[in-house]
């Protein structure tokens, strides 16, 4: 799944570690999410767009 | 979540977690001095004692500096998020997994007459070594 979280978070000029901590996450974990290795739970994406003040469907994208 | 617990809490779970260990390792090693074959007392003081001394220094070290530790050290002392757990059950299900057909292997090794400790201990070390090498393997993935 392609998502928008580094886009978001550079926008932001939040650091991975800032994030993870906001989102009480590690940062290897953040990074997991922005590379792509990592699909998060639906709590967790969730408290993703809540922080960016937007929804999941417009942080995280299906591939087709 | 791996920062709801604090500090002085993690302090005081490793505190424990250690004196738990000593009571329960030190009269093992006493019987097992006593009554086991060879240095088995001693080889399980020395053992339990290592990984005692290790979970502790690991689950100090993660109340001190959460923002530091790695993912081995969150996953293992359980103060990781969700994707160390993650990490951790895959881990774990492939130690699982292979464990059968190493266990399988140890068996017939011992049927055609192979030394048992010798055999008993290439068993431990090929599953450790799978758990350390599944765990490097999920981490680089996950």
């Amino acid at each position: 799944m392609r998502n928008d979280v580094r886009d978001l978070r550079l926008q932001e000029g939040l650091s991975q570690a800032a994030l993870a901590t906001s989102l009480q996450v590690s940062r290897q974990t953040v990074n997991a999410i922005e590379t792509g290795r990592y699909d998060p739970s639906l709590p967790l994406a969730i408290s993703i767009a809540r922080h960016f003040r937007t929804t999941v469907e417009e942080i995280f994208h299906v591939d087709d | 979540m791996w920062t709801t617990k604090s500090p002085a809490h993690l302090r005081l779970a490793a505190a424990l977690v250690v004196a738990v260990g000593i009571v329960i390792i030190v009269p093992g090693w006493l019987y097992l001095r006593e009554h086991a074959p060879g240095n088995m007392g001693n080889g399980f003081l020395v053992g339990g004692l290592g990984a005692l001394t290790a979970f502790g220094l690991t689950l100090w070290r993660t109340a001190r500096h959460p923002d530091r530790t790695t993912t081995a050290e969150r996953a293992w002392t359980s103060q990781g998020d969700e994707r160390d757990d993650a990490v951790l059950t895959s881990t774990l299900a492939v130690v699982g997994i292979t464990a059968l057909p190493l266990t399988g292997a140890a068996a017939i090794a011992l049927a055609l007459g192979r030394d048992t400790a010798m055999v008993m201990a290439l068993l431990l070390l090929a599953e450790l070594l799978v758990g350390v090498v599944a765990f490097a393997v999920q981490v680089r993935r996950t």
